[in-house]
């Protein structure tokens, strides 16, 4: 694509008009070309000075009671197994007795799987079937982020080491999601 | 902390961390390994996520703990995988469910780390346009884009070619 023909589909790209194929094809030359990434750049500061302008309305309306409102209608969170552990853990604090049988079976539950797990990975194990790969370590380091969508949330599970970065395209309170 | 205290937690973090540890060995002899290589793997995998149903599909068990810690759907299915090859600052289109595309355009690796451009487009914009790094071999996930009567996650990654 070319710079004439990026600066000519512009308008219809910031009205949604594009097919899927030329929005692809405007927003990889606009990745590349400082011309016309500087020529959508100024059109989305217009299109920021109208955000700016609408907020400041929004800000006027008082906000602080929707909060109320609306938690009493979420369904109950749902408790991971790690959570449903560690609360499990302080409520038998006292009790000793009960820990170390635990800590004996978790023992074994781990040396049981170790063994299992070792046994997979043995040259000539039979081939299983191809399954999505994720590493020990998912940790990214985000050098730079911009976004069309409503709001975008970082976020990273340390106990995973996974980054996600959850999109979010409108304001209405979904009922799953993290 | 008392010594009964400490006897059964050290029993844990020997339970816990031993074999991690062991496990651990052979894919740090992968990463440590330097490669010179023109060309790096690039993998994309879309995963439907939604309450209806409770299936999780099976080619997604290397990424069961990440899903359930990270959210709370009842359902996910893969959907999609794809790899591609490509040169160093070429791109790797993959055409995604609900007429959305991810391109990736791998920049470089140092510090055992790949740097990488990531645009997802969603229909007529790029809701996200990022540059990130990660380790050899590491996946993060972009979620959200709404899909059927889910979310669309995607795992997006790439692999140094030896």
């Amino acid at each position: 694509m070319t710079c004439r023909e990026v600066t000519n589909l512009l308008p219809l790209f910031f009205d949604g008009e594009l097919d899927s194929r030329q929005m692809r094809a405007l927003a990889l030359h606009s990745s590349r070309c400082t011309s016309c990434e500087d020529e959508l750049g100024q059109l989305e500061g217009l299109q920021e000075l109208l955000r700016t302008i609408i907020n400041e309305r929004v800000d006027e309306i008082d906000l602080s009671k929707i909060w109320s409102a609306i938690e009493p209608k979420l369904p109950a969170r749902k408790i991971s197994a790690t959570e449903r552990l560690r609360r499990w853990w302080e409520e038998a604090a006292p009790r000793w007795d009960m820990r170390v049988p635990a800590f004996a079976a978790a023992a074994m539950l781990a040396a049981l799987a170790l063994y299992f797990m070792t046994q997979g990975r043995q040259p000539g194990a039979l081939p299983t079937a191809p399954q999505v790969a994720i590493a020990e370590s998912n940790e990214a380091s985000i050098d730079s982020l911009e976004t069309e969508a409503d709001s975008v949330a970082l976020m990273s599970d340390p106990e995973t080491s996974t980054t996600l970065l959850w999109v979010s395209d409108d304001s209405i309170v979904e009922d799953v999601g993290p | 902390m008392t010594s009964h205290h400490l006897l059964p937690a050290a029993a844990l973090v020997a339970a816990c961390v031993l074999p991690a540890a062991l496990l651990a060995q052979p894919e740090h002899a992968i990463l440590s390994s330097p490669t010179g290589s023109a060309v790096v793997e690039v993998r994309i995998g879309a995963v439907l996520a939604s309450n209806s149903g409770t299936e999780f599909d099976h080619r997604l068990a290397s990424m069961h703990r990440q899903f359930n810690r990270l959210f709370s759907y009842t359902s996910y299915q893969l959907v999609k995988e794809e790899r591609q090859r490509v040169a160093w600052g070429g791109r790797a289109s993959f055409e995604i469910p609900g007429g959305r595309y991810v391109v990736v355009i791998p920049r470089e690796y140092k510090n055992d780390r790949v740097s990488m451009k990531v645009l997802v487009i969603e229909g007529a914009r790029p809701i996200i346009d990022t540059v990130l790094s990660l380790r050899d071999r590491g996946t993060f996930l972009v979620g959200g884009p709404r899909q059927a009567d889910g979310v669309l996650i995607l795992a997006i990654g790439a692999n140094m070619v030896d």
